[in-house]
């Protein structure tokens, strides 16, 4: 095989000269990009999708698997406005909990899918009160979340530390596998007849007549409406369009140990400290919560996203920490693997997700949680890519930064 | 806990020792860290035994005498600290210098060094076949650490099969030691490892020495009555719960412990963590280290020697320790750049001759077209259960060697793909892709406690 | 089962180590691994689908040989960790 030739995934190569036409091009085979696609291929659209690398080769399938319900740490550590803010989101993260629970049935695979719940923990008085006012606002959204004590923390979790104060349990939480959610929505998106395409990175964004025309290396594509999702990835292909878009690459840390028997059907979390932890269905526990790694930078300045981040050791030995303060038993077990994964954040926090005021039929979709989100931002995406006006989704809207593209587009 | 050294050293075999006794002549007061996972220097060439043991006549035979020789040197040697029983889990670039991580029974210690060594050896090519997960089932070089090292010999009737002339050597090495052997199973024909050798012939008549002992272990196991087959290829294990035989093409064979011997490839992790160049080293699979005249990678500071930088043997290993020694020196100022040139002529040249005779043994020892056929569910990654179904179904897929052990958790598990790596790529190349750069390489190269990692 | 060798060879002090309840015969220097081999004991895990494994590299690259010190509760690789008189060791984590 020639290794300078690039393939679709059909193994074709593309005649010169050809236009490939269809409804919607989504750039990015991560769980945004390929759930969108199967969600408006299933509906009867004609789909095409690009992916630089391979399916869920970013952070769709480098995070750790939590099903997180609860209202974020990093919400609730950086102020009140955040946090009253970031209160809104709950109303998607209910439409989460019912994606997640339908998910495996809807699509035929075995996900993994563990909701057992989950416990954000407070060792410290005024931990305590953060989860107490964490718990007013999310009951004031509908969302069922309860404050126990220690003891009930414990009763509910048995391998919790002893200093454990207190927990915000809600029911719904838990965990399900990165490796196979993606996988199984672009399995599910081929089924249903999209094209997608891994090795073809997207070159050029034009929008001419009312319809956009990508061009990759070698194959020119036609389409009227275009979705990028593409993570950490998404501002420079929006560049690519001429538009910006605040999103900012994040480089995260996650740990696993060696398999170990079931303990820890929950997913933890902590409300003061960087903390996620569970066990994944394979016996390894995973231990993340947001502690920064050192992205790699290019040689001419800025962050070069194709490399490797590196390891932070001053967050490995904290994030360890704080799980075996959390949960003791870790502290005997082997560390067997700690990896970087690069997601992106926006520049307020909350994810940006729909259309483009500037350029109508250009739709983003990234900035964070979007696991958790993942499925919830597709299916309404899809709705909205076809043409409704999907309220759930004004909260996240590009249209918050279009002062930024006053010049642009 | 920090410790400051001009140079650690990764590795104390053949290749770590040359170095360090190198850099003590060429400077007084160095301080050198040498780092291993035994508890004493040696490396699996010497792999010694324990302390608490006296064993007369250990490891008898000319070939081992020069290494022998130049580990008693390092053992004298005064000022180096020794850090056997801990095992490199990390190496990167931090503002203060190159810094290893170490973990020992002690706990963490971060060793921050001008110059980094990396003299990390190789290890036995994992070879997958039907049953090879049964307990009894070992790498060849295991079995032989047993017998130096702990003196035992792990089985009461032990098979060798492969294609490496190693087996010979081991061979003889059990038959002395009073265990019995089932057998030494070359998969390849005699002729075909002749023809071999006899395209490097000027190689083989260099090194009639070790030709002699080869011969030598083969008499060994004549008047042990042990035979010797060629064109016999192993292709399965067989047992219930353990060992109780193997399935070779000469019919099966009773045995309660295997040695597979099909060849060696690089220990890489470390170097690749850091970023170093790699290539693809011989005949049996993994990477080698790029480095040039002196062991110098493609890290700043970072020097690489012996196996690491492609697998030639001990005596070269020694031969490279030696440059990279002089060359970490003249990197430090220490000598300049002739010193360097003059002092390094010897090495360099015996490295040279060495090399010939270690692609002779390459030629010979090829497992290519050899190695024995898995079955769809012969697991290709032994941590994490993985059969070959599961990877050829996620090779089909196309994806990159990362985006399979994504996918099927191929290379997750303890050892970090270290034995599935090279399975993976060569089944990757069967199906045309050729240019994969392998597994992601990742923090910890060995596993270690959380608790010793926590703040 | 694994064969010590006699000829030429002084062992440690006389030992004894716990591997699952049962008491092992080793010599001081002696590693894990190697007094689970001379007693007989070549399973050092179970996989995931309850099978037996053994050790396979013995030179601390593969893994196969991690077992618990009940003590400390340490998971560590037998073939490089030094039987220490008393010890006792688990194989199952």
């Amino acid at each position: 095989m020639d290794p300078g030739l690039r393939r679709g995934s059909d193994g074709e190569r593309e005649p010169d000269g050809v236009t490939h036409k269809s409804d919607v091009l989504v750039i990015g085979g991560g769980l945004i990009g390929c759930a969108t696609a199967w969600r408006l291929a299933r509906a009867g659209a004609q789909v095409t999708l690009l992916e630089a690398g391979d399916i869920n080769a970013g952070a769709s399938g480098q995070n750790a698997g939590s099903l997180h319900f609860q209202i974020e740490r990093r919400f609730i550590e950086n102020g009140e406005a955040l946090a009253e803010q970031a209160a809104r989101i709950v109303a998607l993260n209910r439409l989460a909990i019912t994606d997640w629970r339908g998910l495996e049935a809807e699509l035929g695979a075995d996900l993994h899918v563990s909701m057992a719940g989950g416990l954000m923990v407070a060792e410290t008085p005024e931990q305590v009160a953060m989860l107490e006012a964490k718990v007013r606002r999310e009951s004031a959204e509908g969302l069922a979340s309860r404050l126990i004590d220690g003891d009930q923390a414990r009763a509910v979790a048995p391998c919790l530390a002893p200093q454990i104060l207190a927990a915000c349990h809600l029911p719904d939480e838990g965990h399900a596998d990165p490796r196979a959610v993606t996988p199984a929505f672009a399995a599910a998106a081929r089924a249903e007849g999209a094209d997608i395409r891994t090795r073809t990175a997207v070159q050029a964004i034009r929008r001419e007549a009312g319809a956009f025309h990508v061009g990759t290396a070698d194959a020119a594509f036609r389409a009227d409406r275009v979705l990028i999702a593409c993570g950490a990835w998404t501002a420079h292909v929006a560049a690519l369009a001429n538009l910006h878009m605040p999103l900012y690459p994040v480089a995260l840390l996650m740990n696993a140990t060696e398999r170990t028997a079931p303990v820890l059907p929950q997913l933890i979390q902590h409300v003061g400290r960087r903390l996620s932890m569970k066990q994944a269905y394979a016996g390894n526990i995973l231990i993340g919560g947001g502690w920064p790694s050192r992205l790699a930078q290019k040689a001419d300045g800025g962050f070069d996203l194709g490399a490797k981040a590196s390891i932070i050791q001053a967050s490995l030995a904290g994030n360890l920490r704080a799980a075996i303060d959390t949960v003791p038993m870790v502290e005997r077990l082997n560390l067997i693997r700690s990896w970087t994964g690069v997601t992106a954040i926006s520049a307020d926090q909350l994810p940006i997700v729909g259309e483009v005021p500037r350029m109508p039929g250009l739709f983003v979709a990234g900035g964070g949680s979007a696991f958790t989100l993942g499925p919830t931002f597709a299916r309404l995406l899809a709705r909205a890519m076809g043409g409704e006006r999907v309220a759930e989704l004004d909260l996240l809207s590009p249209a918050r930064f279009e002062h930024l593209n006053s010049f642009m587009g | 806990m920090a410790d400051t050294f001009d140079v650690v050293i990764i590795g104390g075999g053949p290749a770590g020792q040359a170095a360090a006794l190198a850099l003590a002549l060429a400077g007084h007061g160095l301080a050198i860290a040498v780092i291993d996972e035994p508890p004493r220097p040696g490396g699996q060439i010497l792999r010694q035994p324990p302390a608490p043991f006296a064993v007369s006549n250990w490891l008898p035979g000319r070939s081992y005498d020069g290494l022998k020789a130049q580990l008693a040197r390092f053992e004298a040697l005064e000022g180096i600290s020794w850090l056997g029983g801990h095992s490199a889990i990390g190496l990167v670039r931090e503002a203060d210098g190159l810094v290893v991580q170490a973990s020992g029974q002690d706990g963490l210690r971060r060793l921050v060094a001008r110059r980094v060594l990396v003299a990390a050896g190789c290890q036995d090519l994992a070879v997958p076949l039907p049953g090879w997960t049964l307990p009894g089932v070992y790498a060849a070089g295991g079995i032989q650490a047993f017998i130096k090292s702990q003196q035992i010999v792990p089985g009461e009737r032990v098979l060798l099969a492969g294609t490496h002339p190693l087996m010979l050597l081991i061979g003889a090495q059990i038959v002395a030691a009073g265990g019995t052997l089932a057998g030494v199973l070359f998969a390849q024909p005699r002729q075909t490892m002749i023809a071999n050798a006899l395209r490097h012939a000027t190689a083989a008549a260099a090194h009639a020495g070790n030709l002699a002992a080869a011969a030598s272990a083969m008499k060994v196991l004549a008047g042990a009555g042990v035979a010797v087959r060629f064109d016999t290829a192993l292709t399965a294990a067989i047992g219930n719960s353990q060992v109780e035989g193997a399935r070779t093409a000469a019919g099966d064979i009773a045995c309660n412990a295997i040695g597979l011997c099909y060849g060696f490839v690089p220990q890489s992790t470390l170097p690749r963590m850091a970023g170093a160049r790699v290539q693809t080293a011989g005949p049996a699979g993994g990477w080698a280290t790029v480095a040039d005249g002196w062991g110098q990678s493609s890290v700043p500071g970072l020097f690489v020697a012996g196996e690491t930088t492609g697998v030639a043997g001990a005596p070269a290993a020694m031969a490279a320790g030696e440059m990279a020694g002089i060359g970490i020196a003249h990197s430090l100022g220490l000598i300049d750049a002739s010193e360097a040139q003059h002092r390094a002529g010897p090495a360099r040249r015996r490295h040279a001759r060495l090399l010939g005779f270690a692609r002779m043994l390459d030629a010979v020892a090829d497992p290519t077209g050899y190695l024995p056929a898995p079955t769809p569910d012969t697991l290709a990654c032994r941590c994490e259960d993985v059969d070959f179904a599961t990877i050829d179904q996620a090779i089909a897929t196309g994806g990159s060697a990362n985006a399979v052990k994504l996918a099927t958790r191929c290379g997750m598990g303890a050892c970090q793909g270290r034995n599935c790596e090279p399975t993976l790529l060569r089944r990757m190349a069967t199906a045309g892709r050729t240019d994969d750069t392998g597994f992601t390489q990742r923090f910890p190269a060995r596993p270690v406690a959380i608790g010793d990692l926590a703040d | 089962m694994g064969m010590r060798i006699e000829a030429d060879v002084t062992r440690g002090n006389a030992i004894t180590i716990i591997v699952d309840g049962e008491a092992l015969p080793a010599f001081a220097g002696e590693t894990v691994a190697t007094a689970m081999l001379a007693a007989g004991r070549q399973v050092f895990r179970a996989d995931t689908g309850g099978k037996p494994r053994g050790l396979y590299c013995n030179m601390g690259t593969c893994s196969e040989c991690l077992v618990t010190i009940v003590a400390s509760g340490r998971r560590v690789r037998a073939c490089l960790t030094e039987a220490v008189d008393g010890m006792e060791i688990a194989t199952r984590g």
